[in-house]
């Protein structure tokens, strides 16, 4: 089932008098249960796409569809909102809140998302997700205690806690080594299968391409 | 989530730093304000006790208070028909003691009120600071425009004018040294102005604006009060501008996960709060010992309606600094943030 549709999105960045095309036209289906993956060359415009994707950017043109309704006809306000409660993200680096230990990043995700839970419910879907990223044991650390592997993947559990429909990942293995990479992806793969997330993947390794269930390349703004 | 508190708990040494320094010129201040009272109060505690009224002198007397003379028939008239009212005069002048040396006063004499302090002809009652210059109660005093010795009949506790212990005297002796009949000034408590011809009516701020000095000297304090007011102000903006710089990256992720703007800035508010009510609270709390602690002859005059005063400025200009700083936050794009890498 298609959750988030990507229509003829063109990204045009002006430098100066020059203006330059990233996205020529862009069309993409992210399905329910399936990791996507957005390989290409650096400046093929697969981050552009991906943060255009997730509402961090506006497109130039075209039609970003969420659940059915046109993200670029949506204040800013109502993006938030979207972002916040139907939407998880993991970026390169972990961005965990340095004051917030790896318990409470993930119960400001869910207040962010403006969760229903109970105080009570929301402890006990912390404490099913840690099991599930394999972080329980450091439930009360502080971010700078943990492993660049570990922060990925509290990251990681931030990112899905509040059961999203969309996972965004922007280059999530680019600062681990191989066998942290290796696990951070099998987690992505696992997660968006048991969640049934629609993950969308932007990586330069091809390695990591295996856990990918749909490749798509992109070469100089346009989807080969 | 209380994100502020959370912060300030994981990064005690950075808010402690910015709390001792919002302490120390909350401090200054308070001490300089308590200073600038005491001052106020040296130069004119003898009008600034007396309750909210309107004094009147003579419409010719050019705002300056020893020029004025109220003719009898308007003082009869007034004092005869404004309840509470009160004629008196101030005249600077010195006294010697029994040793022969020269003390400095303001010589005070008042028609029957509860305002003014009474005694009978040849006695005086003084300033306690004079107390402290070695008179006793008792003791002779004399002056060379007064052929009498004034007998030291008590003391009064900080009654001062013009920097200078007030020493209440008859009206006899007062015509005798200084050979008027008529008094300077007419004081009509708890009523709002009126009007009398031939005189100028002056409330009570207005009248200490005629004091010789006083004006300049409260300007000047005040002045400096302002200053470290406007000090203290920059220097908020400029510690939550520095902090905020550190954590932009931060505020950018949160602002990607769908963190409302609102929130940071509820953040930064709660902060500011917590900081400034402990700074305040122990500066207030340090100013009183201080009050308690300083020396007799040091001027330090600090109530609380003036702190509590100085303390709502101090939270209104916090408020608006931590404000300014936080405008930057409107301004990061999540975007922005997610590239520049971990902070």
């Amino acid at each position: 089932m298609t959750v988030l549709a990507i229509d003829d999105v063109r990204k045009t960045f002006n430098n100066g008098e020059v203006a330059e095309d990233i996205l020529k036209g862009v069309h993409l289906a992210l399905n329910a249960g399936e990791v996507t993956a957005l390989v290409g060359a650096s400046g093929s415009g697969k981050s552009t796409l991906l943060t255009i994707a997730a509402g961090l950017q506006q497109a130039s043109n075209g039609e970003v569809i969420f659940d059915g309704h046109n993200m670029t006809d949506m204040s800013a306000e109502q993006i938030r909102q979207i972002r916040a409660s139907q939407f998880g993200f993991i970026f390169q680096f972990a961005h965990l809140v340095p004051f917030l230990t790896v318990e409470e990043q993930l119960l400001l995700m869910l207040d962010v998302a403006e969760t229903t839970l109970s105080k009570k419910a929301q402890l006990q879907e912390v404490d099913r997700i840690l099991v599930l990223v394999g972080m329980s044991h450091r439930k009360q650390a502080y971010p700078a205690s943990l492993s660049g592997g570990e922060k990925q993947r509290v990251a990681i559990a931030r990112a899905i806690i509040h059961r999203p429909k969309v996972l965004f990942a922007d280059e999530p293995t680019a600062s681990l080594d191989s066998q942290r990479s290796k696990e951070v992806m099998q987690l992505i793969h696992d997660m968006t299968k048991e969640l049934q997330i629609a993950t969308l993947l932007v990586t330069h390794d091809e390695e990591m391409l295996i856990y990918a269930d749909r490749i798509i390349k992109m070469t100089d703004g346009l989807i080969n | 989530m209380n994100l502020a508190w959370k912060d300030m708990k994981k990064n005690k040494v950075r808010f402690f730093i910015v709390g001792s320094i919002i302490f120390l010129v909350s401090f200054l201040t308070f001490i300089i304000s308590g200073l600038a009272n005491g001052l106020s109060q040296d130069n004119a505690a003898l009008i600034k006790d007396l309750p909210k009224g309107y004094f009147y002198m003579n419409a010719d007397a050019d705002k300056t208070y020893n020029l004025s003379k109220i003719d009898n028939e308007t003082q009869q008239h007034i004092l005869q028909n404004e309840e509470g009212a009160v004629a008196f005069s101030i005249q600077m002048g010195f006294l010697n003691d029994q040793a022969n040396k020269q003390h400095s006063v303001a010589f005070v004499t008042a028609t029957d009120s509860e305002f003014f302090a009474q005694v009978k002809q040849g006695e005086v009652l003084l300033d306690s600071s004079l107390q402290d210059k070695g008179i006793h109660i008792g003791d002779s005093l004399t002056n060379n425009q007064l052929e009498e010795q004034l007998v030291v009949k008590g003391f009064v506790e900080q009654k001062k004018f013009s920097h200078a212990p007030v020493a209440y005297i008859h009206q006899e002796d007062y015509t005798h040294m200084y050979r008027v009949q008529e008094m300077q000034l007419v004081f009509i408590p708890n009523t709002d102005v009126k009007e009398f011809t031939g005189l100028q009516a002056f409330s009570q701020k207005e009248f200490l604006q005629t004091i010789p000095s006083y004006n300049a000297e409260q300007l000047s304090l005040n002045m400096i009060i302002w200053f470290l007011v406007v000090i203290s102000g920059l220097l908020f903006a400029i510690f939550f501008y520095m902090m905020n710089v550190q954590k932009i990256g931060l505020y950018g992720i949160l602002k990607a996960i769908g963190v409302k703007t609102i929130k940071l800035f509820k953040m930064i508010w709660t902060q500011m709060l917590i900081l400034s009510s402990i700074a305040l609270a122990l500066s207030i709390g340090l100013s009183q010992m201080f009050s308690l602690l300083a020396p007799n002859s040091m001027p330090f005059h600090l109530t609380i309606p003036a702190m509590l005063q100085l303390a709502i400025v101090f939270l209104v200009i916090g408020f608006v600094g931590a404000t300014i700083s936080g405008l930057q936050i409107k301004k990061i794009e999540p975007l922005q943030a997610i590239q520049r890498g971990e902070a």
